[in-house]
């Protein structure tokens, strides 16, 4: 009985607190935006955004933010409802797909009419978001692939210096597996771990995107010897089946020589690791230089109703103002050249490990890869990654691994050219 | 028989169906259309007649790996639900303390999924796992078992760990299950000279057919279920190890916008659920496992 | 009176409980000392323990928001639940025309994966104008085809007799459910009250999809900001885990004497 009125009283109080929100008045702009994995830096975008009204007075901001592993199934539900928000950052190559598919907006007319703009940017990371001769996107933070080494590690088994070549680091991998220590990790998604094909060599595509190339001896080769440092410890077996916890997390605890990463890594693993200063900590570019550009833009969708407004927007938010604040405040690079060249000069003093890191990110600009602006990136990653980590781990030979991403990547290549 | 009295049953009927017919039948509806187009979030869609079907079944070999898995995850129900029986039924002596007891074998129901991903991936990681610690600490194997990078551990991993989790919500239900079975019964029988094991096998397990039957569904319908769970812990690798048809279709769907092929699998999904359990119900008696009282 | 030694019960009892507990334990240790669960070989004992991971956990996130407005949510899903389920579990106990074919309908409607009805629930979310709104949240999970044949299962249980008694004194269908069956459904009502909790108050991707502003996001979704990609977070990350469990925890504490058998099968006694 008592339990009754309960009830009622519950259902009363909820009922009020449910009412549905009184429809928003007419807002004369209303502007969202949706981020990549980045609330930590509400205090940064609440600025921005300020300053911002203060030149479009009136204007209404909305930010979202989503991890990596749900901003897809939002932003795509999004799409299909019609209210994508109007400027959104992604990562990696996931922009060619919704680009492709007509969700993006092209900027090049904007970028015509302001060359003086476009000045401001590194251009080799900037021409990554070029797709079917159009651009898409502008830099809102930039990173590729480096390594670091474990000096202590390095130390210990006698080794000298980085790895200049594959056979090197395979080696010094080998060398340093000792025990419950491996030598050599790396990051796996976003075709992040591309460099140890190139450097040999070994090319995805042919130049034209249409037939799988990668089906050559020396691949076989290259793919062989992985697998056989997997299996004997050279290798940390994570790098075919961690994400992102997992890879940061083993290097931090000082059982692994080398990490294959981007320069987020360092931060992540800097937290995890207290060992980590400038004399047990080794920075350098992969053998060979090559990387693999793993870069977050901002694009605007279709249907934005305000396409100016977004314009202004993800100006102000790349221009050299707040990408210089931004680079300073996250210790990274924007790909914006002054807000760089300003962050670097800062975390030179700061934390020179850090600055060592980001300075490799600028260096060798050229030696790009692992980077295919394609829209079925997704499942082409699905076709080909699959049969890399059963060869890696030893459940299939090189060989017939190979054959098989070739034929999964020829059949999606041709059905979706 | 009495059609007037039939109008407040589907009065109390009403509300559940029209949320079930909102939230499950149609888009189950949507998916259903939508397997047989060709469709992407921007583009018109355009019939394509059983063509997503035809590439299920003749041209995906990671289709056919999901499918297995899925049967192998939903073939290993059963074990956890007959454990949470053995517990439901300890739990239920009457011996002191059994409430927390109870509250142990609970407790890691309501754990975020997340949570529960990470330290089970962590117990089970090869190098530094606290199984491989203790296994080798004690002497048991010489080299640490790769449970989450070998083919053939990966998925019994994954399901040991959901087991882990779902112990406690079959041992709920079989304990409520445990109180409709009136406790005169118990006495009647004992007064009459039954044993314990004919008590149990004569009164509790019939009296618990609902319960049970419940698990098992429950239990089948892990394999979408502990989706959270699988994606955090291994997103459906090594390889396709624990690749399972609801990942699968999250992937299709949301990495690689194939929602119209993702409808296609949910589809199939979605009959053959439909099938094993219907074969069960037949197999149980028919009515969900009720028994029929006197 | 029973025959039977306890402490077999006991031992299988506690060797379940360790097993049960070791995961959560070690959860429970690295929200109080945040050391690196990769380090080899695992510590059992954390390394200076601290509280200020919880206190991080509370400072990341508007916590009392997104707390409040999980506790919105999940009263109205547990509410919900409670009565829609008792009515439709009881009108499956009473025989009617097309009853196998409504049987048949719920048990089909289990078998549908929530990630193929992300875009459809949406989309008719919005047209129903519930989104980024308590009602938009709660009202998928207002009814569970799982706790409806909880309810089911102990309204059979009732005997006839005594449902037939009160028919006779000419109690409405409403009123039986209410007076003569709920009483003694009381680990039913516990059962659903339970699960319909824990079910709305870890909603994770349904709270995602179906909100946009920054005060109506449920406790789950602050999850995000500790798996950030920057920083190191695990001892926060784990400390939130711990504060989210506690409610559904409390809960099942306070509803353990319903599972008691014994107590309410009372009633059915001569």
């Amino acid at each position: 009985m008592h339990r009754r009125g309960l009830l009622k009283g519950a259902l009363s109080t909820v009922t009020a607190l449910a009412m549905p929100q009184v429809a928003r008045g007419q807002a004369s702009r209303k502007l969202s935006l949706l981020t990549w994995n980045i609330a930590d830096q509400e205090q940064l975008f609440k600025e921005e955004f300020a300053d911002f009204q203060k030149a479009y007075p009136g204007t209404e901001i909305e930010w979202l933010d989503k991890k990596g592993t749900e901003l897809a199934a939002f932003y795509q539900t999004q799409l299909v409802a019609g209210t994508a928000p109007d400027v959104v950052d992604l990562q990696g190559a996931i922009w060619v797909e919704y680009a492709a598919n007509g969700a993006l907006l092209d900027l090049t007319p904007y970028l015509q009419a302001e060359p003086e703009f476009v000045r401001l940017f590194n251009g080799d990371y900037l021409a990554s978001w070029r797709y079917d001769g159009k651009n898409y996107m502008l830099p809102f933070y930039i990173a590729k692939t480096l390594l670091y080494y474990n000096k202590g590690m390095f130390k210990e088994a006698g080794i000298f210096g980085p790895p200049q070549s594959f056979d090197e680091l395979l080696a010094f991998a080998q060398k340093m597996a000792l025990a419950e220590k491996t030598g050599f990790l790396t990051l796996n998604f976003d075709w992040l771990y591309w460099p140890l094909f190139k450097m040999n060599g070994v090319d995805l595509l042919t130049p034209d995107l249409k037939k799988a190339a990668f089906n050559t001896p020396q691949a076989i080769d290259v793919l062989a010897r992985l697998a056989a440092a997997t299996g004997s410890g050279a290798i940390n077996k994570i790098s075919w089946t961690g994400r992102w916890v997992e890879p940061n997390g083993a290097f931090a605890s000082n059982t692994v020589g080398m990490l294959h990463a981007h320069s987020s890594s360092y931060f992540f693993v800097k937290g995890q690791g207290p060992w980590i200063n400038a004399d047990t900590l080794g920075v350098a570019h992969a053998p060979g230089f090559w990387a693999t550009p793993t870069n977050h833009g901002f694009g605007i969708s279709k249907s934005s109703k305000n396409p100016d407004l977004a314009w202004a927007f993800v100006k102000h938010l790349t221009g050299n103002r707040w990408a210089t604040e931004f680079s300073r405040r996250r210790k990274l690079l924007t790909g914006n050249i002054a807000a760089d060249t300003d962050g670097l000069a800062l975390l030179r003093k700061d934390d020179p490990v850090a600055a060592q890191v980001l300075q490799t990110q600028l260096e060798h600009t050229d030696k790009f890869c692992g980077n295919w602006p394609l829209p079925f990136d997704a499942q082409l990653k699905d076709a080909f990654y699959p049969e890399i980590q059963n060869a890696a781990l030893g459940r299939k030979d090189a060989k017939s691994a190979l054959n098989d991403a070739e034929r999964a990547v020829n059949r999606l290549l041709s059905r979706r050219s | 028989m009495r059609i007037r009295s039939a109008l407040p049953i589907w009065c109390f009927l009403a509300p559940s169906l029209v949320i079930f017919l909102l939230y499950r039948v149609l888009p189950l509806a949507w998916n259903l259309v939508l397997s047989f187009q060709d469709w992407s979030p921007l583009k018109a869609a355009r019939w394509v007649g059983l063509s997503q079907y035809e590439e299920m079944l003749f041209d995906d070999e990671v289709f056919w790996q999901a499918l297995w898995n899925t049967v192998f995850f939903i073939a290993s129900a059963p074990i956890a639900v007959l454990l949470a029986l053995g517990l439901a039924l300890l739990v239920n002596a009457d011996i002191r303390g059994r409430n927390i007891y109870r509250t142990i074998i609970f407790i890691s129901y309501p754990l975020m999924t997340v949570a529960v991903a990470i330290i089970w991936r962590w117990m089970f990681e090869e190098r530094v796992g606290l199984i491989n610690y203790v296994a080798r600490s004690l002497d048991l194997v010489t080299q640490p078992i790769p449970f989450l990078n070998s083919f053939q551990w990966a998925l019994p991993s994954v399901i040991a760990a959901n087991t882990w989790q779902m112990l406690g919500f079959y041992m709920i239900i079989l304990l409520t299950g445990l109180q409709n079975i009136p406790e005169n019964l118990y006495e009647a029988a004992a007064i009459d000279g039954a044993s314990a094991r004919r008590r149990f096998w004569r009164i509790t397990v019939p009296l618990l057919k609902p319960s049970l039957f419940l698990c098992f569904v429950v239990g089948m319908l892990n394999s979408f279920t502990s989706f959270d769970l699988v994606y955090v812990m291994t997103g459906g690798g090594p390889g396709r190890a624990t690749e399972l048809l609801v990942t699968y279709i999250y992937k299709l769907g949301f990495v690689q916008t194939r929602f119209d092929y993702a409808a296609a699998v949910t589809v199939f999904y979605f009959a053959l659920l439909v099938a094993i359990t219907w074969s069960a119900n037949r197999l149980s008696g028919g009515n969900a496992g009720a028994v029929e009282r006197d | 009176m029973r025959r039977y030694p306890r402490w077999p019960i006991h031992m299988a009892l506690l060797t379940v409980s360790v097993l049960m507990l070791l995961p959560f334990y070690w959860v429970v240790k690295t929200s109080v000392s945040g050391e690196n669960i990769f380090a080899y070989p695992p510590s059992i004992i954390p390394k200076s323990p601290h509280l200020f991971y919880y206190v991080d956990a509370w400072y990341y996130i508007p916590f009392a928001r997104y707390f409040v407005n999980s506790i919105v949510v999940s009263s109205i899903a547990v509410v919900a639940n409670v009565i829609l389920n008792a009515m439709a579990g009881y009108a499956l106990t009473r025989d009617f025309v097309g009853k196998p074919f409504v049987l048949f309908l719920f048990l089909s409607c289990m078998m549908i994966p929530f990630q193929a009805t992300i875009i459809p629930a949406y989309l008719i979310t919005g047209r129903l104008g519930l989104l980024d709104s308590f009602w938009g949240l709660a009202l998928p999970q207002c009814s569970t085809i799982v706790c409806i044949f909880v309810f089911k299962g102990s309204f059979d249980a009732v005997p006839r007799s005594l449902v037939d008694a009160a028919r006779i004194d000419g109690l409405s269908e409403w009123r039986i459910i209410w007076k003569v069956m709920m009483p003694l459904a009381k680990s039913a009502i516990a059962t659903n009250v339970i699960l319909a909790f824990v079910w709305s108050w870890n909603n994770f991707m349904w709270p995602l999809i179906v909100t946009r502003s920054a005060d109506m996001q449920t406790l789950p979704l602050g999850l995000a900001r500790f798996l950030s990609y920057q920083e190191d977070t695990t001892g926060a990350l784990y400390a939130f885990c711990v504060m989210v469990l506690a409610p559904g925890v409390l809960l099942f504490l306070l509803a353990q004497r319903e599972f008691i058998q014994g107590l309410t099968s009372g009633a059915t006694k001569g």
